[in-house]
């Protein structure tokens, strides 16, 4: 073992030099005759090599009768002969738009120009300067068919991707992730309070390139986990040419970026408000002010109930905006080193992430290490190893929900001007009860005596060794250890104001610890015979994840400051799970290619995982794939076609239940009283299987006039065994059992398209765009009647999957009359009963036209009754042509350099599609809840009988006709367009910094969120299924950075 | 060099491999797989406490019951707001209340797979009767369901002699699909009830259990049952049974307020057990306990309920009654609340050892069985209905020496005694009783009579997507 080191470092070391004449030279591009600097020099056949300087220079010692090998990414490679002379100069033409660039895929590498799968991929640069902790918030609008969407502006917050719409009711929508070949753990593992993703252990400035398999020729080797996409990231290793040193460091600052999210009337203006709302009820309810004696004594003693006079001799009053709100500082500080040579290659890097959230409470600290190493023991072995470590702190607060412990909800939801924020004379925080509704006090208080974090903790181990038989087969072992640890902390502490709730004090603290080791073998052979060039893999892979959690919480503490729980006196619980699981497969693929022109390519594998009973554990999983490039025809070359090829797949893929042992028939054990208790946990299904996924996708991608570059894509992604927690009937004793049921199918169309705009010398200027569009319909649920009402949702067949059904609201009765029980000025909702086409009406039934069909003619069509109802009259039906899933998504984008400057601009887009404003219940409520709180903007100028055109209804204290409730009142138009990234980069002159002995130096200026175009009433981005219910919006961030290396 | 290859190469696999045997075969952790859940009769035990864990859940006994007796009535009032159940304004896509149902469902499906399961335990002579009172507690929590359903969800028996939708008849493990069956009527309700009741009787324990059926609480049972059915004979000879035989006794008055705090005292026939693991809610009892909502004494507390003012003046002309003292003043200047002058409900003043949110829900009480038996025996004249009668006032209140066995009189100390205990509502349907609502709080003020559609829940509409064979009651949006 120790020769093996040592053989390592002495190839990391080494350069190896023999006296031989010294050749030096220039290498220019062929575009602009610019130097190029990095092309790797070699001496053909040899392993004396050599790198261009920034000059492009280079200088070696060469036989005279050598040939030298000029290469480097992006360009041809180029052989020149030495002939004996000392000045040897190459020109290197540009690879036209990167079409023989080498992509990562599964299990592999490929070229783009070849590959017959749909993949997008997104490269360093794209994300490199983004004020992101996680490369996920970077993905947003980069790729034709990928939505990405922060679940929050917590620093740190998970992001949902999903690949091509939606597949799944209640398994996985995510995509898998693999990093470095081996699919890693993702998602948000946290059990407490703040969202946070496992990955946000990679630093984005460790990541070389991001590759979205989208289509079966590209995923089905990832068999039963490949049905949402897969994301692979690859990470960077060691280039080859001298040891760079990088420092990076940034500085940014952040705050709301969306100026019409949630906005608010004034005080003033909902004081008059809520007494108009009392005003109203009183004078319909005489019963309510009677023991008042009047109208306006009643209505005076409410509003001094809930809106008590500033008193400003008492109490000091705060803007509440500024009182739990700032301008959060970000600050990020990165070094890495990078070399190699032909013996051996490493990068290494440490960073360090600090950022103060927008909510004072919030903040993220993080730290990463990484080092990839390899090592070329002899011409057949290879031996590389990567470690990765992440450290990972945030404190943050209670997101997205309307609780106490969340400031977006304090804010927007329950603070008015008039609270007050501390005693004028001690100048203590004011820490009563000021409504009685919320039982609420000054948040400020609160989350002093707080405790809401989690931490993080990420190693990931690979070594793997490649064993090269002969120059067309080798052998590939990995063997990988990816342990994250979670660990979260939450307390009301000692001094809370709301301690009471937990005695004096509650404090708890949760782990979680999840280790997956892979191991994989793949046997690869790649040959070309002639202009048939072959390829082919098999392989296997293990995977196992141990899981373990811990939980322990204890209340009531006695010292003031203390935080841990082995302070406290009460045990509250404390317990420790763990489960296993296990997947094996065998894989294999094989392609042939005849003359660049004709490819054909088909992979298979075999999962079998322990989530599923044995009889129906294993599954096949395959793809055949093709492309004909036909620009490669004689009968095609036309000197403006650069390049065209049409490809074509289908495929099949899986997605695994969620639950681990979900098949099984358990018990579930509780407690009652001090005794154990156990009783059925839930109904086995056996024959429980994965969702299946047939795929297909054709496409056509070309290059024109050396200048436009166009994609298109068809895909067709059938779902069927959809993993349904079906409702079962109550009687059951169970609300739901997971089955396999019913199928569903996205489909639609992918576009994207770049343009050079210009190409010269010192200037470069691209355009690029993406569209998608995804039509996702329910095919079936277990029969075609059935529909399930999953929470704001209609599945059902012939719905989109994220149809939205409530009540069909209809406005405000305008007219002078009570229409079914709706008096004038009160909302109106359709009744909603369902007929069938043909069924005989038992009532006048309205149309969604409006026309009428009479009480005992036939239904024309199946519909629903639109004529008006009061609310409690109403049901719920599928809203008509509303639903969460856009029309349409994609991204627009524009490169430009214009010699040392570049500036770059990455927008997203999203339209189609509504949100469901679920705060609306609270704070546009039609004044049914009189408790002093914010009230919407959009209660403006409510109906009176003087003002009976309004679109507000009528405002009165009186949930009986008032009122928000659940209905499409709360569905909003989400349509936008975002500049999601904009980073304006300088690289200082060479010939300045080299003068400091600096290799480059670049200041940079980058802006995330900066401009929103959008009528939305609250920020528009938010994870896909439209629910807005206050959680921390996008934030506009700026960031000033400055990279060195040496 | 190429040793260490293969040396490497080894390793590799044989970590790979090694337990590759069963490396798919996974069980959890944190349950337990159902084949091996009922081995023994220890099993069974635990399996009997897990019939009981839901009924004391605020969505059951801990909260929603108490409002569908009580808030529903003459006897609570929301102190601000409203709640749909006080004005009646349920509707059949207004879900949160159909928990009280189908918590009821899943407590008859842990009762049936014991019942389905225990026959197949081999136990000793001497560990029998363990088995058969097992077995009684699964039937007798079954017809507790039964009847708890019949009362919220079909006509007071009485005013149709049980002809309306009453309850599912579940009696066995069901599938999916074997499930969805239509609703029986209320008499066939009651039928089942008397049925499982009289399967369970000789089954059950007489000793004491608390938090658990036993014999007494089954004979409980038959009188309220038999009362609500109108007949008198059976409600007064069982309920005469557990006052003369069973194990239990009035307590004194002067333990009687603390009284409330105590587990299984001498006048508990059966309770809910909760702790802070077996809590009424999720939450340790904070959010959605019942207590938690008529509780003042707290700066977090709601006292989003607080008792009538109808109620508080039952006590205007009895001022030594000790049941008064339930009612707590808030003074606005000194109050232990929030200073908000409210009345508020003091009488569950949590287990010994928690706070106030904390209670064993009350389904059982002696004071109660007299009751039952005074107005059981007045129906039917029994010479002691009376003294019955004052055994309950008078332990309360030791200026009633006399007490006329009246229904008035009846009626008020039911109020008086029975508060916070989810009982009113249904004690007026049952007899079609008099009310009025209209509380200085709350403006509403309908009554409901006891042919009233609106005395029924109405089953989810969501429901009835699913399991359309399930019938929605009158009144209601189909």
């Amino acid at each position: 073992m120790k020769k093996v080191l040592l053989l390592a470092l002495a190839a990391l070391i080494s350069t190896m030099a023999l006296a031989q004449n010294r050749v030096t030279g220039t290498v220019t591009a062929k575009e602009d005759g610019g130097p190029i600097p990095g092309v790797n020099v070699m001496v053909k056949g040899t392993r004396t090599g050599s790198f261009t300087d920034e000059n492009g220079k280079y200088s070696i010692n060469a036989p005279a009768n050598a040939t030298l090998v000029f290469s480097s990414v992006g360009y041809t490679t180029v052989e020149v002969p030495v002939g004996g002379k000392s000045v040897v100069n190459a020109v290197m033409a540009s690879d036209a738009i990167g079409l023989d660039e080498t992509i990562v895929v599964a299990y592999g590498t490929a070229k783009k120009g070849s590959y017959s799968g749909s993949a997008a991929v997104v490269k360093q640069d794209a994300i490199k300067d983004a004020p992101i902790v996680s490369f996920e918030q970077a993905l947003a609008g980069k790729a034709a068919g990928v939505q990405a969407m922060s679940y929050s502006g917590q620093p740190g917050s998970e992001v949902e991707i999903s690949v091509r719409g939606y597949g799944s009711f209640n398994a996985s929508n995510k995509p898998l992730y693999v990093i470095d070949g081996v699919p890693a753990t993702s998602g948000d593992w946290s059990t407490g309070n703040i969202s946070t993703s496992a990955m946000n252990f990679l630093n984005p400035s460790d990541i070389e390139s991001i590759t979205i398999l989208k289509d079966a020729a590209a995923a089905s080797l990832y068999g039963s986990r490949a049905s949402n996409g897969v994301v692979l990231i690859t990470t960077k290793k060691g280039k080859e040419g001298d040891l760079v040193s990088t420092f990076k460091a940034s500085v940014g600052v952040s705050y709301f970026s969306y100026k019409k999210h949630m906005e608010m009337v004034s005080d003033a203006e909902n004081e008059a408000l809520q007494k108009m709302s009392f005003r109203n009820y009183a004078e319909a309810n005489p019963s309510a002010w009677s023991s008042y004696g009047s109208i306006d004594a009643y209505v005076d003693n409410r509003m001094a109930k809930y809106y008590p006079a500033f008193d400003y001799d008492k109490y000091i009053y705060k803007d509440w905006e500024k009182a739990l709100f700032q301008r959060g500082i970000s600050q990020n500080y990165e070094y890495s080193i990078s070399g190699g040579n032909d013996k051996g290659k490493i990068y290494a890097s440490v960073a360090y992430t600090d950022q103060h959230g927008v909510v004072k409470i919030d903040y993220l600290q993080r730290f990463t290490a990484t080092v990839n190493g390899e090592v070329k023991l002899n011409k057949w072995l290879k031996l590389g190893g990567i470690m990765q470590y992440s450290w990972q702190y945030q404190d943050g607060h209670q997101d997205g929900w309307s609780s106490k412990d969340n400031p977006m909800f304090m804010w927007k939801a329950v603070f008015i001007d008039r609270w007050p924020y501390a005693y004028k004379a001690t100048g203590d925080l004011f820490e009563e009860t000021f409504s009685t509704r919320f039982n609420t006090i000054n948040p400020v208080a609160q989350y002093k005596h707080q405790i809401n974090d989690a931490k993080q903790n990420r190693t990931i181990l690979k070594g793997w060794a490649e064993l090269a038989f002969t120059d067309y087969l080798k052998l590939k072992t990995t063997l990988s250890s990816d342990w994250l640890y979670v660990h979260d902390k939450f307390g009301w502490l000692y001094g809370h104001p709301n301690f009471t709730a937990y005695g004096t004090g509650y404090a708890s603290d949760k782990h979680r610890n999840i280790n997956k080791v892979v191991s994989s073998t793949t046997l690869n052979f790649d040959k070309m015979f002639d202009v048939h060039h072959v390829s082919a893999m098999v392989g296997w892979e293990a995977e196992r994840e141990k899981f373990n959690g811990l939980r322990l919480g204890k209340t009531d503490f006695s010292y003031l400051g203390a935080t841990e729980s082995v302070m406290g006196t009460t045990f509250d619980e404390g317990y420790a799970w763990s489960h296993e699981e296990g997947l094996l497969s065998m894989l294999g693929s094989a392609s042939y290619d005849y003359d660049s022109k004709y490819y054909i390519t088909g992979t298979f594998r075999r999962d079998g995982s322990s989530r599923l009973a044995p009889d129906t554990r294993w599954g096949n999983f395959w793809s055949v794939s093709g492309t004909w490039r036909f620009s490669k025809e004689n009968f095609l070359d036309f000197p403006w076609l650069n390049d065209g090829k049409i490809r074509g797949s289908y495929g099949t893929s899986g997605t695994l239940p969620s639950d681990l042992f979900g098949y099984m028939s358990v018990y579930d054990y509780s407690q009652y009283g001090e005794e154990g208790a156990s009783y059925p946990g839930n109904i086995a299904n056996t024959d429980l299987t994965w969702e299946k996924n047939k795929n297909w996708n054709v496409g056509l991608d070309a290059t024109i006039f050396d200048r436009y570059t166009f994609s298109v894509e068809y895909f067709n992604r059938k779902t069927t065994d959809l993993l349904l927690d079906a409702s079962v009937a109550s009687t059951t004793g169970f609300s739901s059992t997971l089955m396999n049921k019913g199928s569903m199918v996205n489909r639609g169309w992918e576009l994207s398209a770049s343009v050079d705009i210009i190409k010269q010398q010192d200037m470069n200027l691209t355009v690029g765009a993406n569209w998608s569009r995804v039509h996702n319909e329910v095919l079936k649920l277990s029969t075609d009647d059935e529909a399930i009402n999953a929470d704001w949702f209609w599945w059902a067949k012939g719905y989109n999957f994220y149809q939205f059904y409530t009540r069909q609201y209809l406005g405000v009765n305008k007219s002078s009359e009570t229409i079914n029980g709706v008096k004038p000025g009160y909302p109106m909702y359709a009744e909603g009963s369902f007929y069938e086409k043909g069924e005989i009406v038992d009532q006048d039934v309205v149309l969604r036209d409006g026309t009428v069909v009479p009480d005992g003619s036939a239904m024309p069509y199946d519909g629903y009754n639109y004529a008006p109802a009061r609310r409690q009259n109403a049901s719920s039906m599928p809203i008509h042509g509303v639903r969460a899933m856009p029309r349409g998504f994609g991204g627009f984008n524009v490169d430009f350099r214009w010699k040392n400057l570049t500036f770059n601009m990455a927008w997203n887009y999203k339209y189609g599609h509504y949100i469901c404003n679920s705060t609306q219940d609270e704070v546009a409520n039609d004044g049914y809840r009189t408790f002093g709180q914010p009230i919407s903007v959009k209660q403006r100028n409510p109906w009176t009988p003087s003002n009976s055109n309004s679109d507000v209804p009528m405002r009165i204290y009186d949930n009986n006709q008032g009122g928000y409730y659940n209905s499409s009142r709360m569905l909003v138009k989400g349509d936008f367009a975002r500049l999601k990234n904009l980073s304006v980069s300088y690289t200082l002159p060479r010939e300045f910094v080299q003068k400091f002995s600096i290799r480059n130096a670049r200041v940079y200026l980058s802006g995330a969120n900066l401009l929103t175009i959008s009528k939305c009433e609250v920020d528009p981005e938010i994870q896909s299924d439209g629910y807005y219910n206050y959680g921390m919006p996008a934030l506009r961030t700026w960031s000033l950075g400055l990279e060195i290396s040496f | 060099m190429k040793k260490i290859l293969s040396i490497i190469l080894v390793a590799v696999l044989a970590i790979s491999l090694s337990n590759c045997k069963g490396f798919l075969d996974k069980e959890p952790t944190d349950s337990v797989v159902a084949e091996n859940a009922l081995a023994t009769l220890e099993d069974a035990g635990v399996a009997v406490n897990g019939m009981y864990t839901l009924l004391k859940y605020y969505t059951v006994f801990g909260n929603y019951m108490i409002q569908m007796g009580d808030l529903r009535a003459d006897l609570l009032v929301p102190s601000e707001g409203n709640y749909i159940v006080y004005s009646y304004d349920y509707d059949p896509s207004q879900n949160s209340y159909f928990t009280l149902w189908r918590n009821f469902y899943t407590t008859i499906t842990r009762a049936n797979a014991i019942i389905k399961n225990i026959d197949v335990l081999e136990v000793p002579a001497d560990k029998q009767a363990i088995k058969d009172d097992y077995l009684g507690q699964a039937y007798a929590v079954r017809a507790f369901c039964y009847f708890n359903i019949a009362k919220l969800y079909g006509r007071p028996y009485k005013v149709d002699s049980g002809a309306s939708l009453g309850a599912v008849l579940i009696n066995e493990p069901v599938s999916p699909s074997e499930a969805r069956i239509p609703r029986s009527s209320v008499a066939d309700t009651y039928k089942q009830i008397e049925t499982d009741l009289a399967t369970a009787l000789p089954l059950l324990s007489k000793s004491k259990n608390t938090g658990h059926f036993n014999y007494w609480a089954a004979r409980f049972l038959q009188a309220k049952v038999a009362l609500y059915k109108g007949d008198n004979e059976t409600a007064y000879t069982a309920s005469k049974d557990v006052i003369n035989n069973g194990p239990y006794s009035l307590i004194p008055r002067s333990q009687y307020l603390a009284s409330w705090a105590q587990v299984g005292n001498n006048e508990s026939i059966f309770e809910g057990l909760v702790n802070l693991q077996s809590a009424i809610d999720g939450d340790n009892g904070f959010g959605g306990s019942f207590y938690y909502s008529m509780w003042f004494g707290y700066t977090n507390c709601g006292a989003s309920i607080v008792p009538t003012k109808h109620w508080r003046d039952l006590f205007a002309l009895t001022p030594n009654d000790i049941r008064g003292q339930w009612i707590a003043y808030d003074d606005p200047l000194s109050g232990e609340g929030k200073h908000t002058g409210e009345y508020w409900l003091k009488k569950f003043i949590g287990n010994t050892g928690f706070t106030a949110f904390l209670n064993n829900p009350r389904y059982m009480r002696l004071a109660e069985a007299y009751l039952i038996a005074a107005e059981a025996g007045m129906n039917s004249g029994k010479s002691d209905a009376a003294s019955l009668l004052l055994e309950v006032a008078q332990r309360a209140d030791p200026d009633v020496t006399s007490i006329a066995a009246t229904m008035d009189n009846i009626d008020i100390q039911r109020q008086k005694e029975l508060i916070g205990e989810g009982d009113r509502f249904f004690d007026l349907m049952r007899r079609n009783g008099t009310y009025v609502k209209n509380d200085p709080h709350n403006p509403f003020s309908t009554v409901l009579k006891w042919s009233d559609d609106r005395v029924m829940l109405p089953i989810s509409a969501d429901e009835r997507i699913i399991y359309p064979e399930l019938e929605q009651n009158p009144g209601y949006k189909q």
